[in-house]
């Protein structure tokens, strides 16, 4: 598992490549919430990442819900159809903000 | 044509990571459809954090096995582990209606590996705990 973040004006894009299970997570969460102390909006791509397990969505769910109560924005794209089908199990693409494409994502932040 | 796969792993850190990564290097030398090895890639991850790491082993060292039979038509997992009785499946799916706020973190693992497979089955046998998952292939 790899991250890298870039940011765009104020709009922080983090890149997730390889999988988020409970190996990679605690790594994971560590790099996003060095992003979370600062950025407002935050964009993951997902578009390299593999697949998501539940150890992958409590990072998620963890970082919407910090962004929500700082008054933040969480957006997502890239999935693919493993991951999008794990987020339609869990109810979790009902709660986040999943996007088709990057330029789509910017636009909504 | 058939394939099988077999390893275990300790309760020591990485574990998880070393059977998941063997997992994966046999589903693609078999040609394993990508969107089957996932599923069965966090459906592994799930069972394996939860016999490897929920400290329901108590004092003794669990133990966890791993074996993958591949054929034209399913793949079939089963995870064997000398940990304390436990049925993953028996416990309540959680509620997956809820709100960002009201969502407790954790829980949803196992509801996972239910949606995520064909057939799910456990079984207490000889001292240990079995769990059996079914994929049908696509085409199969």
């Amino acid at each position: 598992m790899q991250i890298s973040t870039r940011t765009t004006s104020d709009i922080h894009i983090v890149a997730i490549t390889g999988s988020l299970d409970s190996t990679t997570s605690p790594e994971a969460q560590k790099s996003l919430d060095s992003v979370l102390a600062s950025a407002k909006k935050v964009v993951l791509d997902f578009s390299r990442l593999d697949y998501i397990s539940s150890a992958g969505l409590r990072i998620l769910l963890g970082a919407a819900k910090q962004l929500r109560a700082s008054g933040g924005t969480l957006g997502l794209f890239g999935l693919n159809q493993s991951v999008r089908e794990v987020f339609e199990i869990s109810g979790f693409s009902s709660i986040l903000s999943v996007y088709q494409s990057e330029a789509e994502a910017l636009g909504a932040m | 044509m058939r394939h099988e796969f077999r390893m275990s792993v300790g309760a020591h850190p990485g574990g998880v990571g070393e059977l998941s990564a063997a997992f994966a290097e046999f589903a693609e030398a078999h040609a394993l459809p990508a969107e089957v090895r996932r599923s069965v890639n966090v459906a592994l991850d799930e069972l394996l954090a939860n016999a490897l790491s929920h400290g329901r082993m108590g004092l003794d060292p669990c133990s966890v096995t791993v074996e993958v039979e591949l054929d034209r038509e399913r793949v079939t997992v089963t995870v064997t582990d000398d940990g304390t009785p436990f049925d993953p499946f028996g416990l309540d799916a959680p509620d997956t209606t809820l709100a960002v706020e009201e969502r407790p973190l954790g829980g949803l693992g196992i509801h996972l590996v239910g949606q995520l497979m064909d057939q799910v089955n456990y079984q207490r046998r000889e001292g240990h705990n079995v769990v059996t998952l079914v994929k049908q292939l696509a085409n199969g």
